[in-house]
């Protein structure tokens, strides 16, 4: 007598079954899908927080030595010998013509003192002054403040070898390597 | 199906009309139709609507008279009606099959004359779509056969049938039940009739179209059922002639005679003439226990609906199974199986009503359950890391990238521009290690820097020397001498460092060296001469040369070291 009994069992109970698992089993898919994404979103914005701050961090040191480095920048990408003598004319200009003398110039390309270690583009600098010590260290003092880019590889200071006429006028020989952009 | 019926909250559809507590009676015999409502909770029976054998019969007629009935029970405030129908205007018996002949084969009979009862009857011509035939056993030891069949027509069917139909229709049980009146009467006599122990008996139950003689053993057990119909007189033509000749057959002499008159202005003859006919027997007008507005001439309605008092032992066999075994309380015309079928059982509504909270419960958990899925996905959704385009990460990553590009190169141009050798920090120690009139003639002054030698690293140290030569007077030896010691030279580069800023001459830092040496020897050109007459640059009026060499070193691991890469 009980014709529906499988009917009622049916719609009664296992297709609701069927139907909640299966809207259960989407929204556990779905869920699984949002917290995949999640984990993937967490992980970039963990590595995004991470980069900002690193970049925050060398924003902040690097923008005061921005202007320098652009000026250095802008130094290097002059030619060593010709940015030399413009300043050591710029200097000559600011101090006693008989205390300072340039007599004598040179340039290599051959790499030379620091430059044999490093693979940075340089070239040699020799360079011959007559002077006082108080009016060349000044000079130097100028030049190599206005030109960092020379690293001193030798310093010579000899008096005048003449015994007979002393003067106050020392020999000056200097040999820089000159880094190059 | 639950909402669009009560059948799983109101049990009266799945009961049977005896069972309800307000029940209808309808007593049709022929001349008038007589109607009781009965409140078995309260044991009360009033008179019920009026209807009329057309009523009955007309189909125009039983929608109204359905109606009538249902707004009569909902004004009695009942949840559902019970409608019982007597029937009191017809009956008939019709002989079992002889081969059936087996008292253990009474209940198969029983189920086999509602499904297929011309699988049971002797005469197979009656046609069972206009007739209904329920079983009566007889108990009685020594009847011929095992019991009888009552035979009823189908004539009441469709009226029942819309009574269920509107019941059906306005959503409130309306159960039929057909009765056969005789057989009612006939389970009524235990309570009724005088029977004596050892005494045959037989019950003439006179209705107005016909008379049902009943006859008893002498232990008041059924032994057979006849009846004779009026054929438009008062009584049966043949009553006494078919009593006798029953009487001989049976072997029963002089036997009680029950009468009943179960008819309003039957024939008040008949006990004289049974008297007269049967001078031996005893003949007795039995009067049937009835209720308040119930005439003594129908008392039918009441036996059915009123069993008899519990406890009260059965009269006999016969007596005990009538009522029991509800063989005098057959339906005669049920609901069709077919009609039946279409609605669930009672077990499958109860099954309908328990998975509808079983299908609330499971969705409360399903509800639960995707709360919880959207409030994990609400509480993933709100937060930051969700609403980050993953876009951004790229950019600051490139942004990253160049900064740390920036800062390698500013960091590689800044340890290539360190202020590791210059000629005026150089210039200022010399004018530092010897003052002006020190006692101490410079007659040379070099300076060189040379890096190690250490392929294959990222940094490269390196060497710085001075080398000094001269001529000392004697108040310049002390100081030549402290300069040749550690401390000397360190606080000598130490103050370099400070005055100058230049952080290559501070030799505190682990990384660094320094050494000196000062070799002292008597200048083999000195004159002594006054000191008056002496001046600075006279190499004759000191007494010393000095050879002086200071070696600073460098290691790889110092700040000042020297990148060997190429700028990024």
């Amino acid at each position: 007598m009980n014709l529906y009994r499988q009917s009622i069992a049916l719609f009664g109970i296992v297709l609701p079954v069927l139907a909640c698992g299966v809207l259960v089993a989407l929204c556990f898919v779905l869920k699984s899908k949002a917290l995949e994404s999640f984990d993937t979103k967490t992980r970039l914005f963990k590595t995004y927080e991470t980069n900002r701050l690193a970049a925050l961090e060398i924003e902040s040191k690097i923008v005061l030595q921005r202007p320098h480095l652009e000026h250095w920048i802008a130094l290097l990408a002059e030619e060593p010998s010709s940015s030399v003598n413009t300043q050591l004319r710029a200097i000559a200009e600011a101090l006693p013509a008989k205390e300072f003398q340039k007599t004598a110039f040179e340039r290599t390309n051959t790499k030379g003192g620091f430059g044999t270690v490093s693979a940075q583009p340089s070239s040699q600098l020799r360079i011959v002054f007559r002077g006082t010590f108080r009016t060349m260290q000044r000079a130097f003092l100028e030049l190599e403040s206005r030109l960092p880019q020379l690293q001193l590889q030798e310093l010579r200071i000899d008096p005048n070898p003449n015994q007979q006429n002393p003067s106050p006028l020392l020999n000056f020989q200097v040999n820089y390597t000159a880094w190059e952009n | 199906m639950l909402g669009h019926t009560t059948r799983a909250s109101n049990p009266a559809w799945y009961q049977t009309a005896l069972e309800l507590d307000l029940q209808l009676h309808i007593r049709v015999d022929g001349p008038s139709v007589t109607t009781f409502f009965f409140r078995h909770s309260k044991a009360r029976w009033t008179t019920g609507p009026s209807i009329t054998e057309a009523d009955l019969r007309d189909p125009a007629k039983m929608e109204a008279c359905a109606a009538e009935i249902l707004k009569q029970a909902r004004s009695l405030k009942a949840h559902a009606l019970g409608i019982i129908l007597h029937h009191a205007d017809e009956f008939a018996t019709a002989e079992l099959k002889p081969a059936l002949d087996n008292p253990a084969a009474l209940p198969d009979l029983r189920e086999a004359a509602v499904q297929k009862p011309a699988a049971i009857l002797d005469d197979s011509s009656i046609p069972p779509e206009q007739n209904s035939w329920r079983v009566i056993p007889y108990p009685a030891q020594g009847s011929g056969v095992i019991g009888t069949t009552i035979t009823l027509t189908r004539k009441y069917a469709p009226f029942l049938a819309a009574l269920r139909q509107a019941g059906e229709d306005h959503n409130f049980p309306l159960i039929t039940h057909a009765l056969s009146a005789p057989l009612v009467a006939m389970m009524g006599l235990a309570q009724s009739a005088p029977f004596v122990a050892g005494k045959s008996a037989v019950a003439i139950l006179e209705y107005p179209w016909f008379t049902a003689l009943v006859f008893f053993n002498e232990h008041a057990d059924l032994l057979l059922m006849r009846t004779l119909q009026h054929r438009h007189l008062r009584q049966a033509p043949n009553l006494r002639h078919a009593l006798t000749t029953t009487l001989a057959s049976l072997e029963l002499t002089d036997p009680d005679l029950f009468v009943l008159s179960l008819g309003l202005d039957l024939d008040a003859g008949l006990h004289l003439d049974l008297t007269n006919g049967f001078p031996l027997s005893r003949v007795v007008t039995v009067k049937q226990a009835t209720a308040d507005d119930v005439p003594e001439w129908c008392p039918e309605p009441v036996i059915a609906a009123t069993p008899p008092p519990k406890g009260e032992a059965a009269r006999s066999l016969t007596f005990g199974i009538l009522r029991s075994e509800k063989w005098a309380l057959q339906d005669f015309l049920p609901t069709p199986k077919e009609i039946v079928e279409i609605y669930p059982t009672r077990s499958e509504m109860r099954l309908l009503r328990g998975l509808r909270l079983a299908r609330m419960g499971l969705y409360a958990v399903v509800v639960i359950i995707l709360a919880w899925f959207g409030l994990g996905i609400f509480d993933v959704v709100r937060r930051n890391e969700w609403a980050f385009d993953p876009n951004q990460a790229n950019v600051i990553r490139t942004r990253l990238a160049k900064l740390t590009a920036e800062r390698q190169k500013s960091e590689h141009w800044d340890n290539l521009l360190e202020d590791r050798s210059k000629a005026w920090t150089s210039m200022e120690l010399l004018s530092r290690l010897f003052p002006e009139r020190c006692g101490v003639l410079v007659k040379a002054f070099s300076h060189t820097v040379r890096p190690d030698s250490a392929p294959g690293q990222a940094k490269v140290g390196f060497v710085k020397e001075w080398k000094i030569t001269g001529f000392a007077r004697d108040e310049a030896v002390d100081r030549l001498n402290t300069l040749n010691t550690q401390e000397g030279i360190s606080a000598q580069f130490t103050e370099v460092a400070r005055a100058t800023g230049n952080i290559a001459f501070n030799p505190a830092v682990r990384t660094r060296s320094l050494a000196v040496n000062v070799r002292t020897q008597e200048n083999s050109g000195f004159k002594s001469q006054p000191l008056e007459e002496t001046f600075d640059t006279d190499e004759a009026s000191y007494p010393f040369n000095f050879d002086l060499t200071i070696t600073q070193r460098f290691e790889a691991t110092d700040p000042m070291a020297i990148h060997v890469t190429k700028a990024p």
